[in-house]
């Protein structure tokens, strides 16, 4: 597994001549993709805009992205890993077996034309969504398909860019990152940073329990993690700072109103090229901003006394 | 009692992004990830019309959605995420740190006047 070889919009926007879609639906979760960047902007070397470029869409259902995309190629769920290492294997020269290739619910032909297209564009892009990172394989899909895209650097320019959420998740994962070293799952609990998806991810933490209190931000783990990790929210004492009141609200003892970042509070958000972008809020709001109370929060804790006990030296030292 | 074997499929929609701003509690957001679709050959095998609530189970818990018709693959159910998705989703990160939250197997039965 190795890093990853990407690039930023601004660059697809004007270079890319084909744009390809994995298990992602950004017609319904990323609508300003398509027409601020990928597909019908015109570019500096893409005079033509959507007729010099081709999509290609991979998913396991035709979505509404389907209709956008000039190929559509639907493989059998599960299968993503599959599809990826014939892609290798098809890029490099090498031969796979039509059987084999017919279980992920493409055909050997649908397959090559895939690999012959990704290795005759002048500069292609791999988009991936949860589609493909948070099915069978996981981490494991991602690393084939950024592996392919640094393969298909033997060839021709081609990048991968995951499609990540809503909100500002990369400037989370940019911030870690700068800050710790690691981009999620850090435990500084020992007063340095330590990384392991896995063991310190939120939800395994809350998983196991091993977490005795929650400070929310910006999240609603209460719609979205799997019940007994929402049953420990519950049951320990869990704030929550959010613009509305969401399901992770109502099993808090405490829910903070803040002010909406963006429209009515200042701040920075990381766009999912990792480009930072600085936000003036139009509105004003009567609520605090998410930064007003976390501070006043560190400032009423740092008056606590240390919570560990002092450790008494011995008379023999 | 007719059962199917399925493969669920959870995501999001726009409407579903658009609801989440007007509020979670709005009886829109509610229907919009209480509603499952289907494909219209899986319904008539398991007998359910359009509008029917359904019993989902998975290995982890069970959750009661509405049906609809759609756009999926037969042998597929796709429902956005939500409180329902939650009782359904795998508890498992695989050393990963992101549940298994697409893509599980579920059995779905239709729920009838005496269930």
């Amino acid at each position: 597994m190795g890093g990853k070889v990407t690039c930023t919009l601004g660059e697809v926007k004007n270079r890319a001549d084909l744009i390809i879609y994995w298990g992602g639906n950004p017609a319904e979760c990323h609508p300003r993709h398509f027409t601020k960047y990928t597909l019908t902007q015109k570019g500096k070397f893409i005079p033509k805009g959507r007729k010099d470029r081709t999509m290609i869409l991979v998913d396991i259902r035709e979505t509404p992205s389907a209709k956008a995309a000039d190929i559509f190629l639907q493989v059998r769920p599960n299968k993503d890993f599959e599809v990826l290492s014939a892609l290798r294997a098809l890029v490099k020269g090498q031969r796979i077996d039509a059987a084999r290739a017919a279980e992920t619910g493409l055909t050997v032909e649908q397959l090559q034309d895939f690999a012959d297209r990704m290795k005759q564009a002048r500069f292609g892009v791999l988009f991936f969504g949860m589609g493909l990172s948070m099915t069978r394989g996981k981490h494991m899909n991602s690393a084939a398909l950024l592996s392919l895209a640094a393969e298909l650097n033997a060839f021709t320019k081609f990048v991968a860019m995951p499609m990540r959420g809503h909100g500002n998740v990369t400037g989370g994962d940019v911030i870690m990152r700068w800050t710790t070293g690691y981009p999620f799952g850090v435990n500084l609990s020992r007063g340095y940073p330590r990384f392991n998806p896995g063991e310190f991810s939120t939800v395994d933490l809350l998983l196991r329990g091993d977490n005795d209190a929650a400070l929310i931000l910006g999240a609603d783990p209460g719609a979205t993690m799997p019940q007994p990790a929402i049953d420990h929210l519950a049951r320990i004492p869990t704030i929550t700072l959010d613009p509305k009141v969401t399901h992770t609200s109502r099993l808090s003892r405490v829910h903070i109103t803040t002010a909406a970042t963006g429209i009515s509070a200042p701040g920075t958000v990381y766009r999912m090229d990792e480009i930072p972008l600085p936000l003036r809020p139009p509105l004003k709001s009567p609520y605090p901003t998410d930064e007003e109370v976390v501070r006043r929060i560190y400032k009423a804790v740092a008056k606590k006394p240390m919570w560990l006990p002092l450790l008494e030296p011995t008379a023999k030292g | 009692m007719t059962t199917k074997r399925f493969i669920m499929n959870a995501g999001r929609t726009s409407k579903q992004g658009q609801q989440i701003n007007v509020g979670k509690d709005h009886a829109e957001y509610q229907t919009i990830v209480n509603t499952l679709t289907m494909h219209a050959d899986d319904m008539k095998a398991l007998n359910v019309v359009a509008g029917a609530s359904v019993r989902v189970r998975s290995e982890f818990g069970e959750a009661v959605f509405l049906c609809k018709e759609g756009k999926v693959p037969t042998g597929m159910v796709f429902v956005p995420y939500g409180p329902p998705t939650c009782r359904l989703m795998g508890q498992g990160t695989d050393g990963t740190g992101m549940p298994t939250s697409k893509n599980w197997e579920v059995e779905i039965e239709p729920i009838t006047s005496e269930s």
